[in-house]
């Protein structure tokens, strides 16, 4: 109901006055005619992040141009939005799958193009991964930009995207001083498991262990720098190796992990903690993943009693652009590690992949895969070495079919800097989604057998 | 469904688990025997027993039946559509075939099961009298129209109509044997009620009023008819009738049609299971016209779905009486007729637990609970409903959607 003028009218009727008035005015909307509007159809409509979406477009005028646009909003609130140029079939069809864009934010044939194509806002990502995205799809008249939906909007369907499974649980874990959050596959278990390491943003990204629980793994996000429950000062690692260790064992005796089958996977500074970690002689990781990081690092962990060093050491390395975009790269650069810091992988038992962006513009993942290839080979273990690589991919490489940024805002104290992460559009999206795929092919061969 | 293990050999049992929302329990299981590598392909895989045998990608679904100690009558409905089915898909060891919550679990999966897409909307309907709910698919339309009635029982029935809407059909699930204009008055409501639901449809400013469509169940198909031929107030691009026949009485007003139901309520009888089989009420077909929807009238496809083993029902008889008028009349190219064998009256949306007898309750004063037999066989059933389903869709989309001329552009239309 609307109140209007105090008087309390049914809201289709006013809305039906409206759709009289753009009729009368011959409106804009060729969709005041004898015909339905087209169809647009999504399948499945409900989905986890990491499968692939059938988009089409039925019941158009043949030989015609139409604009596919996907338009997400994230927990923040900010509008993501990606578009796609194509000219509808002979059959009045158009299909994702099947049709290459003409223009838009991709081209060519990407099934999958308008979720990873969308233009997120700056620093956005999921940080609540119990409800799903929501994309709104809409099929719009002509090549035209997502601005002129109103006016050209023909047709609409909802998807939800999932990280969580139905069935998966999230527990949070405070216990042994250990912060993190662990995601359960529905079942009784025991399951195999994943130690989930991120970089220096801090805080508990919680979303790829989402995955992995919605793909049968327990997964286990640590926090440890930048989170209200950790020790100390949040732009500080205040945790050094005993926590990591607690962290590890932790997950080995959680009731349903079956502890003879538990690896880790690190991204970008997450990469040193997993390799620092697996060096431990009694810790037994099942299979590492290590993904654009360090071998080595001047940040020094806590020691033993909970002291720690300041961390501007690095800046030194830290390079500007005319923009006053930083990057990071030279910071991992072997040459400015401390060599004492260089993890030794003499020991290592377990298989290890590394993935590579070559367009990483944040580490020198090129050179820290290099550097551990010789050092394995060195210690005749090469066996034990993969090495993946992705020309034109960035530094973060995540799951697929999700929004990339080739730079973003990062919050550091004092002032905020907008990072470069590297990676053009489409290689990096290919390059996440190939990644994944090996991923979980490396966790069912390593973890289930 | 694919189920990895790394033992190789092993016999499996895969195990469906539901709670509808009446709190009954719903099961269905499956023994399988996995291949060399571990793993168990329901889609690929013949069960080798169970409470379905052979390949059956949907089995788990379609075989769902209460669990040993239910009460007996059991029907299985969403009323709620705002919310999924869960069913919990398990995997045991070894061939088992009760007793499954004391057996050791090895894995199990949670799976969602949707009647409403996400960004379909669901608007009750109170305008004219109505007891109705419509349901709009996402985006600005204009969406073609679809009425959505159901038979015996009455109460608003929402979940074809949800389920329409997430197809792209604006459909309005409407209860007319129930609705609150009869609770109020104690009559039944008439051609008008109808003809109000459809007017709601034609005005909305989403729907095109000139593409509305029925679609009746049971003795919804008697309603669907007279108002395809007979109403003034409307005009049909297509209808679907469902398990229905054209016999009624059509002079006066719609109330006859029970009148008339029970003047022949003498002929219900019971098979050797007390369970009541209804059919035979409008049996023999009359030949005298005043008793059925002249069909030869009709001016808009029509797609007729029939289950040959209807107890409730006589569609069979009634599709064939309706197919010789029409090619009498000279307008049978407008009608399809499915006909499914050992099919029951209950032709739904498929992959829902199968119902060949329930409870229902009379209309007698005091009103007294009987076992009605709707009748069909599980493994035919389940078919025809994913058959019917199917082609329903296709026939709704075909005649609501299509017809697009060749050459045309946007600024043609």
């Amino acid at each position: 109901m609307i109140a209007l003028g105090g008087k309390m009218i049914p809201c289709y009727t006013v809305q039906r006055n409206l759709a009289c008035i753009q009729r009368i005015v011959g409106g804009v909307r060729w969709t005041s005619s004898c015909r339905p509007a087209p169809l647009l159809t999504a399948s499945p409509v409900r989905a986890l992040i990491d499968d692939k979406i059938s988009i089409r477009g039925h019941f158009l005028p043949p030989r015609c141009p139409v604009t596919v646009c996907a338009q997400m909003q994230s927990d923040d609130g900010d509008l993501w939005e990606a578009f796609a140029h194509f000219n509808t079939n002979l059959d009045g069809t158009v299909n994702l799958t099947r049709d290459p864009s003409v223009g838009g934010s991709y081209l060519g044939c990407e099934p999958m193009g308008l979720l990873w194509g969308l233009q997120p806002a700056p620093g956005a990502e999921k940080k609540k991964v119990e409800t799903p995205y929501v994309m709104l799809m809409s099929l719009l008249k002509g090549h035209v930009s997502p601005s002129e939906r109103p006016s050209t909007e023909l047709a609409a369907v909802t998807a939800e995207r999932w990280y969580m499974a139905p069935g998966v649980r999230r527990i949070d874990i405070r216990q042994n001083g250990v912060v993190g959050t662990l995601f359960l596959p529905p079942g009784p278990g025991p399951f195999p498991a994943m130690l989930d390491l991120w970089g220096m943003g801090g805080g508990l990204v919680e979303y790829r262990s989402a995955l992995f629980a919605s793909r049968g793994y327990a997964s286990f996000s640590l926090a440890y720098i930048g989170h209200k429950d950790l020790p100390g000062p949040q732009h500080r690692i205040n945790v050094g190796d005993p926590y990591f260790k607690s962290a590890f064992q932790l997950l080995q005796d959680h009731p349903q992990v079956y502890r003879d089958r538990v690896g880790i996977i690190g991204l970008s500074f997450g990469v040193y903690l997993t390799l620092r970690l697996a060096n431990h002689s009694d810790i037994k990781p099942s299979c590492l993943i290590c993904i654009n990081g360090p071998a080595g690092s001047n940040i020094k962990l806590a020691d033993a009693d909970g002291r720690t060093e300041q961390m501007e050491n690095d800046q030194k390395y830290w390079t500007y652009d005319d923009q006053g975009t930083v990057s990071f790269r030279a910071v991992s650069l072997p040459a400015n590690l401390s060599p004492e810091s260089k993890v030794e992988l003499d020991h290592l038992t377990c298989p290890l992949m590394y993935i590579v962006g070559e367009d990483d513009l944040s580490a020198s993942s090129i050179e820290n895969a290099n550097l551990i290839e010789e050092t394995l080979s060195a210690a005749v273990k090469s066996q034990l070495f993969t090495r993946l690589s992705y020309p034109g991919a960035g530094h973060l490489i995540e799951p697929p079919y999700t929004p990339n940024s080739r730079a973003s805002l990062w919050s550091v104290k004092p002032q905020k800097l907008v990072t470069l992460w590297g990676g053009h559009l489409a290689l990096h999206a290919a390059a996440q989604e190939d990644s994944w795929k090996k991923i979980l092919e490396f966790m069912e061969t390593n973890l289930r057998h | 469904m694919d189920m990895k293990q790394h033992c190789v050999k092993l016999s499996l049992t895969i195990h469906a688990l539901h709670q509808c929302e009446d709190g009954h329990s719903w099961e269905a299981f499956a023994h399988y025997n996995a291949d060399a590598t571990g793993t168990v392909n329901v889609s690929q895989d013949p069960s080798l027993g169970g409470t379905y045998s052979g390949v059956e990608p949907m089995g788990l679904l379609s075989n769902l039946r209460p669990v040993p100690g239910s009460k007996t009558g059991l029907r299985w409905r969403k009323m709620n559509v705002q919310t999924p089915m869960g069913v919990t898909i398990s995997v045991y060891q070894g061939h088992q075939t009760e007793g499954f919550l004391d057996q050791v679990l090895l894995a199990s999966v949670v799976v969602e099961r949707w009647y409403m897409a996400p960004g379909v909307r669901r608007v009750p309907i109170t305008e004219g009298g109505l007891t109705a709910t419509l349901f709009l698919p996402s985006g600005p339309g204009p969406f073609p129209g679809l009425l959505d009635l159901w038979g015996w029982g009455g109460k608003l029935v929402e979940y074809r109509a949800a389920l329409l809407a997430s197809h792209g059909i604006a459909s309005m699930a409407l209860d007319y044997l129930t609705p609150q204009m009869t609770k109020e008055t104690g009559r039944m409501v008439d051609i008008d009620y109808f003809e109000t639901a459809y007017r709601v449809l034609e005005q909305h400013p989403q729907i095109l009023g000139s593409r509305i469509a029925m679609l009746g169940l049971s003795f919804g198909v008697g309603v669907t008819l007279r108002m395809a031929v007979y109403s003034k107030g409307l005009k049909l691009s297509c209808a679907v009738c469902i398990s229905g026949s054209h016999v009624q009485p059509i002079d006066g007003p719609l109330e006859q049609m029970l009148t008339y139901l029970n003047k022949n309520a003498y002929k219900m009888r019971s098979d050797e299971n007390n369970q009541v089989i209804w059919r035979d009420l409008m049996l023999p077909i009359p030949t005298d016209p005043s008793l059925k929807v002249d069909m030869g009238r009709l001016q808009c496809p029509l797609l007729l779905v029939v289950g040959e083993d209807d107890q409730n029902w006589p569609s069979s008889e009634s599709a064939m009486d309706m197919k010789e008028m029409m090619e009498r009349a000279g307008n049978s190219h407008l009608l399809t007729v499915l006909s499914y064998k050992n099919a029951g009256h209950l032709i739904e949306p498929p992959f829902t637990p199968f119902t060949r007898a329930s409870t229902t309750k009379t209309d007698t004063n005091p009103p007294t609970k009987v076992m009605t037999l709707w009748g069909g066989e599980l493994v035919a059933h389940s078919r025809a409903q994913e058959d019917a389903w199917r082609k329903t869709l296709v026939f709704l989309r075909e005649n609501l959607y299509g017809g697009m001329k060749h050459g045309a552009s946007f600024s043609n239309l």
